[in-house]
């Protein structure tokens, strides 16, 4: 159910002796599961008629309450209208019935609710390069309920384990009364904890791959843009990791899954198995960038100001591959401003992010504001007082305005 | 309790996060009062006056920087203020591990306004959950007799709340010094402020 979740435990699988030690304990990963096989089992209109299933969306009807009314929620109403525009698309049966909320939480991060909602993190967005990659994403998702996988685990859980009553875990999670916020950030990441209890197994995964590949070919969204997703989320987790000298160790459930390789072996064959000759295949780049663009300098100033310098130079390089511009260079800039280390020499690496990010014509007002700043620290007096100025004439109403005016004199 | 949780924990009070670990009902309090009379903060090397009686966090269960205290008045999910007393340039304003993913930057002694007002934007982004930080005004303000500033901010923070809060600081002698105050948005950020600015012109240096 959540996306985050089975990508640390695939990562997992890369670092050290763990690797070995899973394809001992859980044997050779079966034959690829064919996307022309993928039949949704879910049609529109779904309602439960089991009892427990009952059980089960009506405490998720308290979780989606929660979620629907957080203060978390971005709610700019052209970006929320593109989300279900999009999962009404790849959505499959039930994309009438898919509901979407997207939640200013600067993680890379989507899952899908037994019900047929889904939460997207505002960090996705932030890292997709394209359409039909934030597509292929959400078309994922919508495989786990349209196979009915969140049910069908849940009961297999259930079935080995007993332990848990999902009602009163979801009573301490969801319920208002019960004092406990859910759009807490720390609250999400336990419910997606709690989601993870209800594990897809390896072959639910390939279900889930197979299933959103077809749905995003027949969307006309080209299906080779989801193992370019799992690759980039892969790549930052490995760069942040090692940038603190550590392997990212989260989550046990790495005997569930298939190996990187594996999987990126087969979405690669999925796409080449369902684009049919002829036929016209897009990433919608600009559509996105459009959509995305007037949120995307917070969006960047989210990741940018957690002082992650691993995952977010990892995260500007991936983005830069489409073209580096003022904005990109502004918040490389920022990454060694924050990491502000001398042994690397952060301090002049992010005078010459600044530096560089004033020459495009694209350039934030921030980027002249810290330009100015370092040339001052530089003692370049009468350059940093110019940057200054120009700073002030984009934004006349910067909150620290009297702060500059008092340097430029 | 792990020491590293003890330290999350603390900064997280600081940072009005978390409710009262401990508690009064075991006979121990991790606050205790001050009264209205020149009080000295952090490492010593500063006193103010508060107008009425606030809390101060003891610092018997934190290991945590010493140049830093924090006091509260209705507890630190509602409202707070920070002392940063003399913190010397290339050292962080909390303690955290070299390999923790997310840091707050390190104080360096020529940080302007605006970069010191950066540094706590980052503490509240890292430590204090905050998912959304708005900076309302950085504008000059005498502090300790020296050039200082005034940095006015809100921020949205993981609990759903918005607070609001002042830092007034300067750099002296190449250490930063700073009183932050920090309180929910709504009600009690008014209510202490008065408090706040109190304490703030009573502020003397050590001499």
């Amino acid at each position: 159910m959540c996306l985050r979740c089975l990508e640390l435990t695939r990562r997992s699988l890369l670092v050290g002796g763990g690797a070995a030690a899973a394809a001992l304990h859980t044997g050779v990963a079966s034959a690829r599961i064919r996307p022309a096989d993928m039949v949704p089992l879910v049609g529109p209109g779904f309602k439960p008629t089991d009892e427990d299933e009952k059980g089960l969306w009506h405490d998720m009807d308290r979780v989606e309450d929660e979620i629907a009314d957080s203060n978390l929620l971005i709610t700019d109403p052209k970006i929320t209208g593109y989300l279900r525009d999009m999962i009404g698309t790849v959505g499959g049966p039930a994309a009438k019935d898919f509901r979407i909320y997207l939640m200013r939480i600067p993680d890379f991060n989507a899952m899908m609710f037994p019900t047929g909602f889904a939460v997207v993190f505002s960090g996705l967005l932030l890292r997709m390069r394209n359409e039909a990659q934030l597509a292929g994403v959400i078309a994922h998702e919508c495989g786990h309920f349209l196979r009915r996988h969140e049910i069908r685990s849940w009961r297999d859980q259930r079935r080995k384990t007993d332990l848990f009553s999902i009602g009163a875990m979801l009573a301490g999670i969801g319920g208002a009364g019960a004092g406990v916020y859910l759009g807490n950030y720390v609250q999400l990441a336990q419910l997606g904890t709690l989601l993870s209890l209800f594990k897809y197994s390896r072959e639910m995964e390939a279900e889930a791959d197979a299933m959103g590949a077809k749905l995003i070919a027949q969307a006309g969204y080209d299906p080779m843009e989801i193992s370019t997703v799992w690759l980039q989320l892969i790549g930052e987790e490995q760069a942040s990791a090692a940038y603190r000298g550590k392997h990212r160790q989260r989550g046990s459930l790495f005997d569930t899954h298939p190996s990187d390789d594996a999987r990126m072996a087969d979405l690669r064959a999925d796409a080449l198995e369902l684009k049919v000759p002829g036929k016209v295949y897009n990433s919608y780049r600009e559509r996105y960038l459009a959509t995305i663009g007037p949120i995307r300098p917070t969006l960047l100033d989210d990741q940018v100001k957690l002082n992650d310098p691993g995952a977010s130079e990892y995260l500007l390089q991936t983005l830069a591959q489409d073209g580096w511009n003022g904005l990109l260079r502004f918040y490389e800039g920022e990454v060694w401003r924050l990491r502000n280390r001398p042994a690397f020499h952060d301090e002049e690496r992010a005078a010459q992010s600044y530096a560089a990010a004033v020459v495009y014509p694209d350039a934030p007002a921030d980027a002249w504001r810290w330009h100015g700043i370092f040339l001052l620290k530089q003692g370049r007096t009468a350059e940093a007082k110019a940057a200054l100025a120009k700073y002030l004439a984009m934004k006349p109403g910067a909150p620290d305005a009297p702060w500059v005016r008092q340097v430029i004199g | 309790m792990k020491r590293p949780t003890v330290i999350a924990l603390a900064v997280a009070c600081a940072l009005g996060a978390c409710s009262s670990i401990g508690g009064g009902e075991y006979g121990y309090s991790d606050y205790a009062p001050v009264n209205v009379r020149r009080v000295s903060v952090g490492d010593g090397s500063m006193s103010v006056v508060p107008p009425r009686p606030w809390n101060r966090r003891r610092d018997v269960l934190f290991d945590d920087v010493r140049a830093v205290e924090d006091w509260t008045l209705n507890g630190p999910l509602l409202d707070g203020i920070t002392f940063i007393s003399g913190l010397r340039s290339g050292h962080f304003m909390v303690r955290q591990s070299h390999r923790a993913d997310q840091q707050v930057p390190k104080f360096r002694a020529d940080m302007p306004p605006p970069e010191i007002a950066a540094m706590l934007e980052s503490l509240y982004r890292v430590r204090g959950g905050a998912v959304d930080f708005q900076t309302l005004s950085i504008k000059p303000r005498p502090f300790l007799g020296a050039n200082g500033f005034q940095f006015d901010y809100e921020h949205l923070d993981d609990d759903e709340l918005w607070r609001k809060g002042r830092a007034v600081g300067a750099v002296i002698d190449g250490q930063l010094y700073l009183i932050m105050f920090d309180a929910a948005r709504s009600h009690y950020y008014d209510a202490a402020l008065p408090d706040f600015e109190a304490i703030v012109a009573s502020a003397r240096l050590r001499g």
